[in-house]
Order: structure tokens, then sequence, then C-alpha cells
């Protein structure tokens, strides 16, 4: 039981909840980027949480399936079709073999989720399945995903069961009647705004560089990928020049380089780091940033630090 | 500020900071902090992640910060720097200073007036400190280097420095266990390789270790495969 990539779109890689345990010899703990949509995605399957997912930037992803098989579709970025018609996000599909799948452009949200009944069969390395391309890590040989790559599912019977009562339609697909509730997935606005915490060199920012932080909109750069998010938008300084010893950095961290500009670490953020820390997203908000892609404008907003550490 | 600093990252992650300088010292009390913390490991434990002078623990979702906190602070005051410096322990890192490989040896001995022979045998007559490993997979971060061999990083990074180079910079000096862009001055390169997924440990090196570097010549470096 397979599906083929016919087009792996502007981006498709395997991840999971990410490769723990090896931070220690500079390897990031990487996996998906919106953790709250992929776990739903493995929810609807009956997957555990930490099964590998197919994570699709943007649109352009074509996918078919080699004999019949169930799916769910999470996320955002994209509108799905299966052999021509629309299908729903967060619900549990099923479709025909030679079905194909494919994510068209959609104005909101930046990347799908995909997860399949019994899970997707893939060797994992340093414990993890998640692709981590600089050092070759996880996924399909390492890499992103491209045309004519062949995926096998672990378990081929298990979406049997699961999926019978959902019926076939005209196009060769049907999803369940049930769908899981999607307010507390993430929703991109036109302003997002992302909470955040002061971060540990909060206080080396000059006031206005910390007044602007928490009232000035940013837009998401062009130059941004899976390990940072750059940000254009007012640019920040020190009271003065410190030098910074490298410390451990991480998903959600908001560093601010020497042109002062703020980077949001993402899943593939390096271990250590050496700028100053001027922010912490709220880890329920890291989600909601992974669904925000180039160009989207974001506010950020301080919570009052919580006094546990 | 006063030292320990405590302070999270993340929802599941503190950092202890000893101090904010590099410093044999600071290092030796966050690899003890690092041993004490993995043979005895608490409830909730995921991995530690040292740097110069700060260590960082991650737990897992459902810990209690505040508590994990204290406790982490109490082991902290607790610790007496471990020191390791004795030479018999240091690995020894095979280098080849060939300057086809050590390619940026000659721009090195032009701004520190000095012979490329100079640079090499500063480079491999001291013992090194792994400070910690991190910017890519494997990397060690080493020091101290004898102010004689301190150089500036280079103004543009390079494009593509080969794997194995062995390259300095400012205090530091490292190893490159990929092709990868970088901005330190190569000086040399190993055979060794610093970063292999099918080895357990990945990384040849770990924080706290010691090591020395020993030149070769380019017919030993070319017998390793």
């Amino acid at each position: 039981m397979s599906i083929t990539i016919l087009k792996p779109g502007i981006m498709s890689s395997i991840q999971d909840l990410g490769r723990w345990g090896f931070q220690k010899y500079g390897i990031p703990i990487g996996g998906v980027m919106d953790t709250l949509s992929a776990t739903t995605v493995n929810r609807l399957c009956g997957n555990e949480d930490g099964e590998a997912v197919l994570e699709c930037t943007l649109h352009g992803t074509e996918i078919q399936c080699n004999e019949t098989i169930s799916l769910a579709l999470g996320g955002g970025g994209a509108r799905a079709t299966i052999n021509g018609e629309p299908v729903s996000y967060n619900k549990l599909i099923k479709m025909v073999s030679g079905s194909i799948l494919k994510l068209h452009p959609d104005p909101y949200g930046c990347r799908t989720y995909i997860a399949f009944v019994g899970g997707l069969k893939v060797n994992k390395e340093l414990g993890s399945a998640s692709t981590y391309m600089p050092s070759m890590l996880g996924g399909y040989d390492g890499k992103n995903l491209i045309a004519g790559d062949t995926l096998e599912l672990k378990d081929p019977s298990l979406y049997k069961e699961k999926t019978k009562d959902i019926v076939i339609n005209e196009n060769g697909f049907g999803s369940s009647r049930w769908k899981s509730s999607s307010f507390a997935l993430p929703h991109v606005q036109e302003i997002t705004t992302i909470n955040c915490l002061e971060g540990p060199e909060w206080d080396l920012f000059d006031e206005q560089s910390q007044a602007h932080f928490f009232s000035q909109p940013f837009t998401l750069s062009a130059q941004s990928n899976r390990m940072g998010f750059r940000m254009e938008g007012a640019i920040l300084s020190l009271k003065e020049k410190v030098e910074m010893i490298s410390t451990a950095v991480t998903r959600g961290i908001i560093q601010v380089t020497n042109q002062g500009n703020p980077i949001v670490l993402m899943a593939d953020a390096q271990t250590i780091g050496g700028y100053p820390r001027i922010a912490r997203i709220c880890a329920d908000d890291i989600p909601l940033i992974a669904q925000c892609r180039p160009g989207q404008k974001l506010k950020f907003s301080g919570l009052r630090p919580v006094e546990i550490v | 500020m006063s030292f320990p600093r405590i302070y999270s990252i993340h929802d599941q992650a503190l950092t202890i900071e000893f101090s904010q300088e590099i410093s044999e010292e600071s290092n030796m009390l966050v690899i003890a902090f690092q041993h004490a913390i993995e043979s005895a490991p608490f409830k909730g434990f995921i991995e530690s992640v040292p740097a110069y002078s700060s260590i960082t623990i991650y737990v897992d979702v459902d810990c209690d910060l505040s508590a994990i906190k204290e406790e982490l602070l109490n082991l902290s005051m607790q610790l007496t720097a471990e020191k390791n410096t004795d030479k018999k322990n240091s690995i020894i890192i095979p280098v080849c200073y060939d300057p086809t490989l050590g390619f940026d040896l000659p721009w090195v001995a032009e701004y520190l007036h000095c012979s490329a022979e100079e640079i090499i045998a500063l480079h491999i007559q001291q013992i090194y400190r792994v400070y910690m490993i991190g910017f890519i997979p494997g990397f060690p971060y080493m020091g101290i280097l004898p102010e004689k061999l301190q150089v500036p990083r280079k103004q543009t990074p390079s494009m593509k420095i080969p794997m194995g180079s062995v390259a300095i910079a400012g205090k530091q000096t490292g190893i490159y266990p990929a092709e990868v862009p970088g901005g330190w001055h190569v000086i040399g390169r190993t055979p060794l390789k610093m970063f292999d997924k099918t080895k357990e440990p990945c990384s040849y090196l770990n924080a706290g270790d010691m090591v020395q570097f020993k030149a070769i010549a380019l017919e030993e470096f070319n017998q390793y495969t």
C-alpha cells in the first residue's frame, strides 16, 4: 500500500514531533512547524501524536494513492481537491486507488499536514522520522520530497475498520460526517497577533525598541525558512553594544541581528545562538506563527511575565 | 547581575548561566552540571545542552517548571568545577596543514606577521578544551587559542568550507563537520569525521573533552579513507 508524489509543490517533507535528545551534539529538534495541526490530523486518523506526517508548504503538491487509503488534511495555506472535487480539511477521508489529491493556492495559512491511517513507513534516524535537510537526516533519504517518490504505508488494512462508515462518492472519495472542531486551531488574520514573553536579554534593549517591539507591525520576510522567520519593521537596538556569549536557543525565541531585525527561530532552529533575545513566543502561539507566510503582517503582544521563572 | 542566573527560553526549557564570559572555570561548572544531571535525571528530564558558560535543560511539557527551577538552582550551588586537564586523556586529532587544504594559512601568516610553520607550531603545542558542540551537528567550539594566533573572523564568510576543515577565529578553533558556508579561517584539514549519523554517539567530540592537534603530512592524510 503506497502513495506516489506526482508533484512536491513548493516544498513537501516528512516530519514528526522532532528529534529530541541530540541537541548537545548540535542537532536541532526539528519536526513539524505547526504541532497543533499535525497532532490534529494524526488524531483524526486514530494515529499516535508522534506519527510521521507530510508537511506541504503552500500549494502545488499532488499525490496519487496506489491503493484505497484513508487520510486526513489539516493546517492551511491551500485548498484541496481529490479527483477535481473540493475536499474538507479536518475530516477523515477515504479515497479509492488511483485517486489524485491536489493542493491549490489559498490566501490563508501556510502549511498543510497530511496524516495517513496506519501511518507512513519511514526509517527513523536518531530517533525521529523528521527530515532535516542540512544533515540529510530522517524523512525520505534525508531529503525533501520530489516527483516520483513513493511512500509505503505501515498498516495496509487498518483503514477498513476506521472508515467503514464513509460513503465513496462518484469522484472516488468520501469524508467523515464529523470533523475536528477548529476554534482552537491556528487562524491567521489580516494582522495576526502573536503573544510573547520578554526574552532573557529584554533589558538590554533601549526603551524605544522595547516600545516598538510591542506596538509596531512587522512583516514576515521572504527570507524565511524552517530554521527561522526574518521580520521586517522597526529597527531594534541595544542600549549599548554588548558582546554576547553563545548560549542555547530554541523554537519561539526572537533574536535580534546586528542590523536590528528580529528573527523568530522555528522548528529547525540551531541549538546555540549568539544574538540578544528580545522575546520568546508563548508556546501556544508557535503553531499560529508557523501558519504565517512571507508578507504576513504580525503584531507581537506582551503577556505579563508569569512569575514562575 | 548575580550568578548562577536561571531563566526559561521555552515552556519546556530552563537555562542556568554560570557567568557571561568564556572561561575554563565556567565551562567546567557547565560540564559538572551536565554530568550530575545526566547521571541522576529527574522525572521529566529530556536533554541538556551545554554551552560556553551556561547549560539548558529541556523537560516534558507537563513538568512544573517552578519546582524544577528550585532543584536546578540547588544543584548549581553544590557544584565544584570538574577539572580535566590531564594530558593523557586528551584526544589527538590528526591535521594536515598543507596549504592546499589549509588555504587561509597565507592570509593568517601575513596578518600575524609570522610564518606558516610558526602558526602550525602554535596551533599544535596546546591542549584545547571543547567548550560546546553547535552551529551545525558535530561542530566543536574549542579554545582558548594563544593570543599570538588570534585573528578576526572573515569580513565576508566563504560560501563553501570543505568537510574536515580546521579553522580559527578570535579565541576559538573549530572543525567543520560538513561542507557549509563559514566565516572562520581554514588552516588545515582533518581526515576524521566529526559527525556520523550511523555512529553512537554521532558526534566525534563532546563538550568538556580535551583535544590536541597533531600535524600529519599530505601523504598520511590521503591514506585515511
